[in-house]
């Protein structure tokens, strides 16, 4: 990331107050979203985003496996972020470690909810397959291809892409077991469930810089940025998760008021990506 | 044509098509059969004896192309010119780069080459105006003048024995640039022109295209006065310095800089040449529009 310049940080904060930043946009608007799904075959479901110059991709696989003893009904999902060396130079080796690991951590936070399975944005008991036996284990792995900013709101929206278009094969229970046996399963290669995702949440970050919050921002406005607050919420306008970065500390009462922007953002941005998802299956029916 | 990095959706990608072959028609009269490609052979008449420059080789008896260009012939000299090439500077090109070290007796700059420039400290006015030599004082005043991470404008005095450049900033329209953004197109579609620094009186914008693909797009400054500035003492000058730069950029301003970045930025999506024409057309264009990028798509259907 290159260094910004006195006059040029100035700038970028003075379009900020003025609500008109360095492309024209206001504090509240998205770059254009394209999205693009089943770009990698071989997963049960992927799907690549482009918000402006950051471009992530997303993909779910499904395999079967045990469901953990404390939650017996409900399948597992695990999700990862790889940032690649090609986004940043910094990113080799090692260097993207962090960044990932952050992502990563936001990302479940908001999408699957506590420990407990409590408050989770996707719907894990309909994963199972047995109870208490067999279940299916998603695996999401978000790729960061390029990286300008704004990156959580990217992944958030690519994994929900991955899922609208993740088959899950359909499982028939052929021989009951007792006990701790494993049952016998007959996976079909034809059927398959789309998954459901109208109750995933996605998630709008806002950026703080001077006294006032931006939506989707460009890495150069990020270098500004005191702090950045990550909401993840669903259709219902229900708050999923929650996530705040950046040094400098916040007032509750400001808080209070990014999460309702966020949340009259959010509208928008589900209606949006809605639209766009489905024209990108369409398209993808197409070709 | 090579592949252009939008995402179009069907509607848009036949207008791209109508408008691509709108172009090529157009084109398509002039010195079509100098282009060539890697292999090709190049015409040459046996009688002259022949130079064969950059792109050339010879293989089996023929002089055959080995990029992808157009053919050059000055005398004797048979050349190829790519098309798409890394920024190739010559004495006396406008450059905008970004300050990244501060050395002794100079200043290293980055400016999307392969070697960082170098402008040296004898090559830019000092604060007075006084022409004298440098002493060790001004070598320590140094990160007054210019600190890391700013962006400047200069000229290409010459070139360095390693090929690295030298700069001069010598002219009050050279120095430190403020209050507005830096854009990164592709260098080879910058041309060289008469005239690089383009003042845009109606709507108070400065447009600086540097020859190395940084195009700075800012409020109008005149001529720097950087020495007016510097003649008072320490601490008055940092807080004028940092009122100056302070000075919020007013609205109208703001929303013409806005305009005019955007309009670069859809021009070297597209891979149009940018000059002041075909810049000054894409805003009036959107000037009757929205500002957003989605609809400056529309600019496709303009043929310069």
């Amino acid at each position: 990331m290159v260094g910004l310049s006195v006059g040029e940080k100035h700038f970028i904060q003075g379009g900020i107050n003025q609500n008109l930043r360095s492309d024209g946009r206001k504090r509240d608007t998205y770059r254009p979203i394209f999205v693009e799904t089943g770009v990698i075959p071989q997963a049960n479901g992927s799907a690549r985003i482009r918000m402006g110059a950051t471009e992530v991709i997303a993909s779910v696989k499904a395999e079967l496996g045990r469901p953990s003893a404390l939650q017996p009904d409900k399948g597992k999902v695990a999700i990862f972020v790889d940032c690649s060396p090609v986004a940043e130079p910094t990113f080799e080796g090692r260097g993207g470690e962090d960044l990932s690991t952050e992502l990563s951590v936001a990302l479940q936070r908001c999408l699957l909810g506590g420990k407990s399975g409590a408050g989770a944005g996707i719907d894990l008991s309909s994963l199972v397959v047995a109870e208490g036996k067999i279940c299916w284990d998603l695996y999401i792995d978000g790729l960061v291809v390029s990286s300008d900013g704004n990156l959580l709101d990217a992944l958030g929206a690519a994994i929900k892409a991955a899922l609208s278009n993740t088959g899950i094969p359909r499982v028939h229970v052929t021989a009951a077991a007792s006990g701790d046996e494993q049952p016998e399963v007959d996976i079909s290669d034809e059927e398959f469930l789309q998954f459901d995702t109208s109750e995933v949440p996605v998630i709008v970050t806002l950026t703080k810089v001077g006294r006032h919050y931006i939506v989707d921002a460009t890495s150069e406005e990020e270098s500004q940025m005191s702090s950045a607050i990550s909401v993840s919420i669903n259709r219902k306008g229900h708050i999923c998760g929650l996530t705040k970065r950046g040094g400098a500390g916040i007032d509750p009462s400001v808080i209070s008021d990014m999460i309702s922007v966020a949340q009259y953002i959010s509208e928008q941005l589900i209606n949006k990506l809605d639209s766009e998802i489905s024209a990108a299956e369409a398209d993808e029916d197409e070709s | 044509m090579r592949e252009i990095q939008l995402s179009l959706n069907q509607t848009q990608k036949i207008r791209l098509q109508k408008a691509l072959q709108k172009l090529e028609s157009l084109h398509s009269k002039v010195n079509s059969d100098a282009s060539v490609t890697v292999a090709d052979t190049i015409p040459i008449s046996l009688e002259d004896s022949i130079l064969k420059g950059h792109g050339t080789a010879e293989r089996n008896g023929e002089v055959v192309a080995t990029v992808c260009g157009v053919v050059e012939r000055v005398n004797m000299l048979v050349y190829v010119r790519s098309l798409r090439s890394r920024f190739k500077p010559e004495i006396g090109d406008i450059i905008v780069g970004r300050v990244v070290e501060v050395a002794q007796k100079r200043w290293k700059l980055e400016i999307n080459f392969n070697q960082d420039a170098v402008l040296m400290l004898s090559s830019m006015n000092l604060p007075d105006g006084i022409q004298r030599r440098r002493t060790a004082v001004d070598e320590l005043n140094m990160r007054n003048v210019f600190e890391e991470n700013d962006v400047i404008c200069a000229e290409v005095r010459n070139f360095q024995n390693d090929g690295s450049l030298q700069l001069q900033a010598r002219s009050q329209k050279y120095g430190k640039l403020e209050k507005g953004q830096l854009l990164t197109v592709p260098p080879y579609l910058v041309k060289r022109q008469k005239q690089h620094f383009h003042h845009l009186v109606q709507y108070g914008v400065d447009l600086i295209l540097g020859c190395n693909g940084f195009i700075w797009v800012g409020e109008h400054c005149d001529a720097r006065d950087t020495v007016a500035e510097e003649q008072l003492n320490n601490t008055e000058e940092q807080n004028i310095k940092s009122t100056r730069v302070s000075e919020n950029v007013p609205l109208e301003t703001r929303r013409n800089i806005c305009r005019v970045a955007n309009a670069v930025r859809v021009l070297s999506t597209l891979g149009f040449s940018l000059t002041l024409e075909v810049i000054l057309e894409a805003f009036n264009l959107s000037s009757t529009l929205n500002l957003g990028i989605d609809e400056m798509l529309v600019s496709e259907f303009h043929v310069w």
